[in-house]
């Protein structure tokens, strides 16, 4: 039977270290079977293994690894990790988000439409003169306020 | 090099010829989450998933 345990990291590095660990895993014949790096999670990573002992064995030497984080998790508190739900279903219209990214970086808006099939919103600009209505995928922006604004 | 993430098994790789788990050609550079799968007999999570071949997998792929 398989625990989960959560390992500590540099923050950016999550992918470094699962790759570090599972080539250290294998040379040291320790019982890991998988790695989880979250994006959602920074700054740690999942390991699925037999037992402490295996885990400890995995991280001998690994760069970036920060510590253990004592205890255990169980399957039900990172599942959703796995099937992880669509940006676009946690927006709703009405919301004020900020534009994370492309040319309208840093932008504030307030969100007309959201089309959850294609993952993408569209906005408009709040601080823009002439409104016009613009179209991004939704990973690319930030809630600011779940307010719905009020005509 | 980047790495690519296969649109259909999620598979990631940094070669985008075809996909060595599925035999797909459709590839994409946007995809988010990382998986390691070492042992997927034995894994929970590759169970859960229907992972069936040791590797590197992307959670999402857009």
């Amino acid at each position: 039977m398989s625990r989960f345990f959560v390992v500590k990291t540099t923050a950016n590095q999550e992918r470094l270290v699962a790759n570090m660990m599972s080539m250290v895993a294998k040379k040291n014949k320790a019982n890991v079977y998988s790695i989880l790096a979250p994006k959602e999670l920074k700054g740690y990573v999942i390991v699925e293994a037999e037992s402490t002992e295996d885990l400890v064995k995995s991280i001998r030497g690994v760069p970036h690894v920060k510590g253990l984080v004592r205890g255990e998790v169980s399957f039900n508190e990172i599942e959703h990790f796995l099937t992880p739900r669509k940006a676009a279903e946690q927006i709703k219209e009405g919301y004020t988000v900020e534009i994370i990214s492309g040319p309208f970086k840093g932008e504030l808006a307030v969100v007309k439409r959201v089309d959850e099939a294609r993952n993408e919103i569209t906005v408009e600009l709040i601080e823009a003169v002439v409104s016009i209505p613009i179209t991004v995928k939704a990973d690319h922006v930030r809630v600011v306020d779940k307010k719905e604004e009020v005509e | 090099m980047t790495e690519v993430a296969c649109k259909s098994c999620k598979y990631i790789t940094s070669e985008a010829t075809v996909c060595k788990i599925c035999g797909g050609r459709d590839f994409t550079k946007n995809w988010y989450g990382y998986l390691v799968i070492i042992d997927p007999e034995k894994s929970e999570i590759a169970k859960k998933l229907g992972i069936r071949y040791p590797g590197k997998y992307a959670l999402t792929v857009s």
